[in-house]
């Protein structure tokens, strides 16, 4: 016990970049998943299809597969680019904008699917009775659409939410310092992997404890109206 | 107004009397032709009815009115007023986003399948467009919200959401929020269809409310009752075309289109 209590100020600094990770990755994931449900819905050819092959490709392949690929791969690219234009020169992607960058491109394609389904569960009527009054475009999205868009997409962002606070663990093999990676550390170097690993176990317990109560009270107040049976 | 609208409303001959001045309307979704040049002038004050059989076009023609559907070709005057459309690869559109919201919101809409908004509760379905789409100071709004739900005997239910009433307290609030809007004409897309028959009456008596009241309402109904007691006019759509129009008495009395004989006879029976 006193192992651990020493190195406790290193897991829980890994503790918020986990945290960290995963918010900054999910904000990300919404912009990506709203974009791909526009471009799924839009009646643009060329959007259905970049969104459709945005989300074949990447529900299709293993997350640590493709955040090798993006790491490691996108900063070639990115160099090449560089090289190439002479606008930049050498650069390297830190740990951190590496794992939220990935996380965030590959749940956006899970978000792409949440919010596809939430728009179409939106009554049409609903809609067109917003029309009929005089609702501008604008109207229409933050009055009626939107609030209604987060309703239906509450129970799949809930489970993607907590599917991507797990899989922030991956990141640790990019070698971001969050929470998997210290207790690895402090398990190492104690020769004692398995007590810094049942604290990494129970400190994502908590956290995902903290996420459902969240996600409860964000449900109660976006599912006024609806009937409970 | 600019010089061509005044010409066209000239063209028109249209009086100031006249609330909707509906000329050759015509609507093609893909190769199927719904309307075949349906025309109608509302007066001020004018309860007109249109009835025809499923698959005639009724609703879609008032659909076209308030541009839920853009017509494929024909003019629509709302007070004298046209509203401008272009062609465009798609057939007609709106040339002018804003002119269609602000003709919109005078010509409020009543569904068949009432549409409440689900989140709002009844009181905030009322006061929604007033504020949003009008800019109504907020307590302005509440107290006009309250005098109409007063009208359709909905007060002690404004704090209730939609799915919490029964179909026809739904339809009373969507009647509220249409009120709410202050209107100059109010469009009816079969309001009682999908209600169970004993709340039928409570629709139709708020109905016969406005009518008496020389409210402008264009109603789509299968109602032959409201049609013949409260309407001034009547007409009757056939395939995309007007078979029979006029006062219920003369309509209902002497057709002279065999159709609406049979529709009579059918929906009498």
């Amino acid at each position: 016990m006193d192992i651990v209590i020493g190195y406790l100020p290193l897991i829980l600094k890994g503790t918020m970049i986990t945290v960290l990770v995963s918010v900054c990755s999910v904000v990300l994931s919404v912009v990506f998943g709203l974009l791909g449900a526009w471009g799924k819905l839009s009646g643009s050819r060329a959007a259905n299809r970049a969104a459709n092959a945005y989300t074949t490709l990447i529900r299709g392949v293993p997350d640590l597969v493709l955040m090798l690929l993006l790491f490691y791969g996108g900063q070639q690219i990115l160099n090449d680019l560089g090289d190439a234009t002479g606008m930049w020169g050498f650069l390297e992607i830190n740990h951190f904008t590496a794992g939220v960058g990935t996380i965030g491109f590959i749940f956006g394609a899970y978000m792409t699917e949440t919010f596809r389904g939430a728009y179409l569960a939106i009554p049409g009527g609903e809609v067109e009775a917003g029309v009929a009054c005089g609702m501008s475009r604008l109207k229409l999205v933050v009055r009626i659409i939107w609030p209604q868009l987060v309703r239906y997409a509450l129970p799949s962002f809930s489970n993607n939410w907590l599917v991507l606070l797990k899989t922030t663990a991956l990141v640790s093999v990019l070698g971001l310092h969050e929470l998997v990676y210290e207790a690895m550390t402090a398990g190492r170097s104690t020769r004692q992997l398995f007590p810094f690993l049942f604290v990494a176990l129970t400190i994502y317990l908590v956290l995902t404890a903290f996420s459902n109560t969240g996600l409860r009270w964000l449900g109660r107040k976006y599912s006024v109206g609806i009937r409970r049976t | 107004m600019t010089v061509a609208e005044s010409t066209d409303t000239a063209s028109e001959g249209a009086v100031n009397d006249d609330v909707i001045v509906v000329d050759d309307l015509h609507k093609s979704f893909g190769s199927l032709e719904v309307l075949r040049g349906v025309s109608l002038r509302a007066n001020n004050h004018d309860v007109i009815s249109i009835l025809g059989s499923s698959g005639s076009g009724k609703s879609t023609f008032l659909r076209c009115i308030n541009l839920l559907e853009t017509p494929s070709s024909g003019r629509v005057f709302v007070h004298g007023e046209l509203i401008r459309m272009r062609e465009s690869a798609n057939g007609l559109v709106a040339e002018d986003k804003k002119q269609v919201e602000r003709i919109r919101a005078k010509l409020a809409m009543v569904f068949q399948s009432f549409n409440l908004w689900s989140h709002m509760t009844v009181m905030e379905n009322v006061i929604e467009a007033p504020i949003h789409v009008l800019g109504r100071p907020k307590a302005e709004a509440i107290e006009l919200a309250e005098k109409v739900l007063q009208r359709v005997g909905l007060y002690d239910r404004r704090d209730y959401y939609p799915s919490h009433l029964s179909g026809g307290q739904q339809q009373r609030a969507a009647i509220a929020r249409a009120l709410a809007l202050e209107p100059e004409v109010m469009l009816f897309d079969e309001p009682t269809s999908a209600l169970d028959p004993e709340l039928v009456g409570e629709v139709l008596s708020i109905m016969r409310g406005l009518a008496d009241e020389g409210r402008t309402m264009l109603v789509v109904t299968h109602e032959m009752g409201f049609a013949r007691e409260v309407s001034d006019q009547v007409m009757f759509l056939h395939q995309g075309q007007v078979e029979e129009y006029g006062p219920p008495d003369q309509v209902f009395d002497s057709p002279k289109s065999e159709r609406f004989k049979q529709f009579l006879s059918g929906t009498l029976d």
